[in-house]
């Protein structure tokens, strides 16, 4: 397990810097991305000259004036090696050698945009991202056990469930949240739920808060169940139905077992393998929010602050929480590694 | 189980359903498409945040977007200007009724403290660092300390607007203990970010946290009341607020909403939901699809209030001129008739734009040069024109024409423009067919916008789509078109100018006179249509949709396009 962390860390390590490499040498932060071209009506235009010395100003405060990293390469001089590139060493005073120091400190940065440390904008936009996200999930893995146990004992109506279950996981998850939308909050249909947003809970606590939060994140969650029922209770109910063919299975029957007491109480264990990598998976989705669902919803969570860091270029903010999901999935890779041990104890047997 | 968890389910809906939510009637709410990011004055990060810091802020001067002139606010009028040499002097007196919250009078040495803080290094004041170089000094009156001068560079037009164009911030609440008296405003532009007194002041003026707004250390009427990010800001008027000493109340000083509250909702389709649903009052560039869904629904029309001013945002095609295909006025101006520019007002802006000749707009009575006639779509003028460019069509239908280099040149172009913009792509395919017609291959070229900006930057185009937005206070086209201006700082994308229009350009952005400016300003309209540098499409309007509640909007040209502060609950008969 030691080993497995320390590989996993090395892992998001690397990951982490070449995304951090990647997207600084592809695009400096400019003026641009941060403002200062932004055309406004009613204040100044900046001439080349006051525009170019703003943006000096600017990259010397974020610190994008330094060099990229440790060295950089450039074009071979003719005398030395045709070739060759020629390598210059900028020592520690790089971009990354900062960022890394800063990261090993526990700290991201400061947002581009807004000069907030990045990790307040994570602990601001994290909490209210799971607070829809984890009980979707949840709802979503009960609900596809709950069905899935049910499709597998084979009742009649168990060809058009899974019909409709297709169905819906043809449908994009964009479109599925406007539906939602246009039936269950339209002035032409039914208002019963609300447009937008997560509501005023200033001074509200307990019930009151609960109910509050529920009435505005019921459609945000009804969409991602929706878009995740499908895929786990179509993998499981498949999973199930390969388990009842098993010898095992017909030995149960003959002493006497009813199908649904062979499914709880024999099947399900075995046939839960291909689910625990689907609800792994799971993990680093619930952090990083769904974009689409935030973006309609117009909830204000982690998939938003991802998408708006990166139009944005706030390398900062999007790392952080890059970052983040990055540690996500890995955590859930070794979650789901120790949930097949302690499913499968031949795999436990096998390793030690 | 399964029948206990629906029954709580429907109960839970029914539950939910029940749930209303009632708004005071005189409280005004305005969708944002996105979150302002921050309200630091001296940062303005985007249209949304100026429009927000301009409730909690104020400055010497404001524009009345309605009557489309400048006037005074915290000053008590347009300042006085006296040039002498190469230098100018701009004479200002504040309001004598004007004050800071804790009852303390805004004096010139809050102006002079304004300015330094614009200048200090380590601070995020870039765009006003690059903007306010041209004053050198502030002359104080010993005998009035609400009476100053500017000492300015040579005098430019743009000056009067300029000199008044920034929120006024109290000295006594964010140096305390004086410590910019110790430097002088240019001493500030070399001083050393590592000195300890700057740092000290950096230091407590950063703890002010201006980016969250916190509030008192604005004159203006509203305050930040809360910020849930990316979800709503909410300003609550200030009682008392010095301007209410004002009687009869001047325009910039009305502040009649008790509260303004700003809704983030980033989806067009969810923001037009609200709207009807009555979650919110105010829509601006409300999608020209939903204008028309609403002006032909009686029941919403009931409710909803359309407008569709004018606006200062041209919607343009470029042509990069140091291209050899693009090198010569006619090709350009061949290129330009391939547009049927009606056709794309209806299909893309659903009749809601209007066809200029010229980048001023034709509704500007006094500066438009109504003797020039928009671009027509004309293909055979085009085969004509193309043909005085001294192309010639093949056999196959292409056109070539030989070149110094000896090698013929093909006309095949293409077209750059922002992705995901709908409009643009519709533009961009019309092009391709008529051209394809004619042929002329041309080939589409969306690219995300930031990465547009540099490639256009680096002349990597041969035509683009995009948005100019103007204001009708500034004539200086000198960053758009000056010769100067290409590059990688400039905004001079289409590589044109020459010595002649250089001097054009540069005299009208020195003209004070404005019988001179209209000249001037025709002349160079018709230079830019015989060259052709670039064409205006059309001119868009910006659709509004506001809550029949209000009255008095003071709609104008100007983003947003309305005025909040003036909005009046009208009276139910």
């Amino acid at each position: 397990m030691l080993r497995q962390i320390l590989t996993s860390t090395l892992s998001a390590w690397i990951i982490a810097s070449i995304i951090f490499l990647l997207s600084r040498s592809m695009s400096p932060a400019n003026g641009e991305s941060l403002g200062l071209d932004e055309h406004m009506p009613g204040t100044t235009v900046l001439t080349p000259a006051q525009q170019q010395a703003a943006r000096q100003q600017l990259q010397s405060r974020l610190g994008l004036h330094q060099p990229l990293f440790y060295f950089s390469l450039s074009a071979p001089t003719s005398r030395a090696g045709m070739f060759l590139p020629r390598l210059i060493w900028h020592g520690q005073a790089n971009q990354y050698h900062a960022w890394a120091e800063d990261l090993l400190q526990g700290q991201m940065g400061i947002s581009y945009r807004n000069g907030v440390p990045v990790a307040d904008l994570l602990a601001t936009a994290l909490p209210r991202t799971l607070l829809f996200t984890v009980p979707a999930a949840l709802a979503a893995a009960a609900l596809a056990l709950l069905l899935a146990i049910r499709l597998a004992a084979r009742p009649w109506w168990r060809p058009v469930v899974l019909h409709l279950l297709v169905l819906l996981d043809s449908i994009p998850l964009f479109l599925l949240a406007l539906l939602l939308l246009l039936v269950l909050a339209n002035p032409d249909v039914l208002t019963w739920f609300p447009a937008y947003g997560m509501g005023d809970a200033e001074g509200l606590a307990g019930w009151d808060w609960l109910l509050n939060t529920a009435y505005y994140l019921m459609l945000p969650m009804l969409s991602l169940v929706l878009v995740t029922l499908p895929g786990l209770t179509v993998q499981l109910e498949a999973a199930l139905q390969r388990e009842l063919t098993m010898d095992y299975v017909t030995t149960a029957r003959a002493k006497g077992l009813s199908i649904r007491q062979i499914i709880r109480q024999h099947t399900l264990r075995n046939a839960i393998f291909p689910l625990l990598t689907l609800l792994a998976d799971l993990l680093p989705a619930v952090l990083a929010g769904a974009v689409v669902v935030e973006v309609i919803f117009a909830l204000p969570g982690m998939g938003r602050l991802l998408s708006d860091a990166a139009t944005a270029r706030d390398y900062p903010v999007l790392l952080g929480a890059l970052l983040v999901i990055l540690v996500a999935r890995l955590v859930s890779y070794i979650l789901a590694d120790a949930a097949y041990r302690i499913a499968d104890p031949r795999l436990q047997q096998s390793t030690t | 189980m399964n029948r206990y968890l629906s029954t709580c389910g429907v109960v839970l809906l029914l539950l939910l359903g029940c749930r209303s939510e009632t708004q005071p009637v005189d409280n005004v709410r305005i969708r944002w498409p996105r979150d302002p990011e921050t309200l630091h004055p001296h940062t303005l990060a985007n249209a949304l945040a100026i429009q927000a810091i301009n409730l909690t802020y104020q400055s010497l001067l404001a524009i009345d977007a309605p009557n489309q002139r400048i006037v005074p606010w915290l000053a008590e009028a347009l300042p006085v200007v006296r040039q002498a040499g190469n230098t100018s002097y701009l004479t200002y007196h504040i309001r004598p009724a004007a004050t800071w919250d804790d009852g303390q009078p805004i004096t010139a040495q809050d102006i002079l403290f304004t300015l330094k803080t614009m200048r200090c290094p380590n601070l995020p004041n870039e765009r006003m660092r690059a903007t306010y170089g041209f004053v050198r000094s502030v002359q104080l009156d010993s005998a009035d300390a609400r009476h100053f001068t500017l000492v300015c560079d040579q005098f430019a037009p743009d000056y009067v607007l300029t000199s008044g164009d920034f929120a006024v911030l109290p000295e006594h609440l964010l140096d305390p203990k004086h410590q910019l008296r110790a430097f002088s405003l240019k001493g500030l532009d070399s001083a050393d970010a590592k000195s300890p007194v700057v740092a000290a002041f950096v230091g407590r003026f950063s703890q002010a946290r201006l980016e969250q707004s916190p509030g008192k250390y604005g004159s203006g009427p509203y305050r930040l009341k809360s910020w849930q990010s990316g979800q709503r800001l909410v300003f609550a008027r200030k009682k008392p607020w010095w301007g209410d000493k004002i009687v009869p109340t001047p325009a910039p000083l009305l502040a009649r909403p008790p509260q303004i509250s700003f809704h983030i909702i980033p989806d067009q389709n969810t923001a037009f939901l609200a709207l009807r649903r009555g979650d919110i009052d105010v829509y601006s560039s409300l999608p020209a699809p939903y204008y028309q869904q609403l002006a032909s629904s009686a029941t919403d029309q009931k409710q909803i209030a359309l407008f569709a001013p004018d606006s200062y945002e041209a919607v343009t095609v470029g042509f990069n001129t140091k291209k050899p295909v693009l090198a010569d006025r006619l090709t350009r101006q061949a290129i330009s008739h391939l547009f049927d520019i009606p056709t794309l007002i209806k299909a893309t802006q659903q009749g809601l734009a209007y066809q200029s000749a010229s980048l001023i707009s034709p509704h500007d009575k006094h500066y438009y040069n109504d003797s020039l006639a928009p671009v027509a779509f004309s293909p055979a003028r085009a085969v004509k024109l193309l043909q005085q460019a001294g192309w010639q069509q093949q056999p196959d239908k292409s056109w070539k024409r030989p070149h110094r280099t000896g090698q013929a040149l093909s006309l095949a172009l293409t077209i750059s423009y922002r992705a995901g913009d709908a409009a643009y792509e519709f533009s961009a395919l019309q092009l391709r067919t008529e051209a394809g017609k004619l042929g002329i291959p041309i080939n589409l070229r969306p690219t995300e916008s930031s990465i547009l900006t540099q490639q256009l930057q680096a002349g990597e185009f041969d035509l683009y789509l995009r948005s100019l937005i103007g204001n009708p206070f500034a004539h200086n086209f000198l960053p758009l078109l000056h010769s100067g201006s290409t590059g990688v700082n400039g905004g001079n994308y289409t590589g044109f100018g020459n010595a002649s229009t250089d001097a054009l350009l540069t005299e009208l952005a020195a003209a004070q006179d404005t019988v001179q400016k209209k000249q001037l300003l025709r002349r160079l309209q018709r230079v830019l249509q015989q060259e052709s540098p670039l064409t205006v499409l059309y001119f868009k309007r910006n659709p509004l949709a506001i809550s029949r509640r209000f009255t008095d909007l003071g709609l104008s040209g100007l983003p947003p396009g309305y005025e909040a502060t003036r909005f009046l609950v009208q009276q139910q008969p």
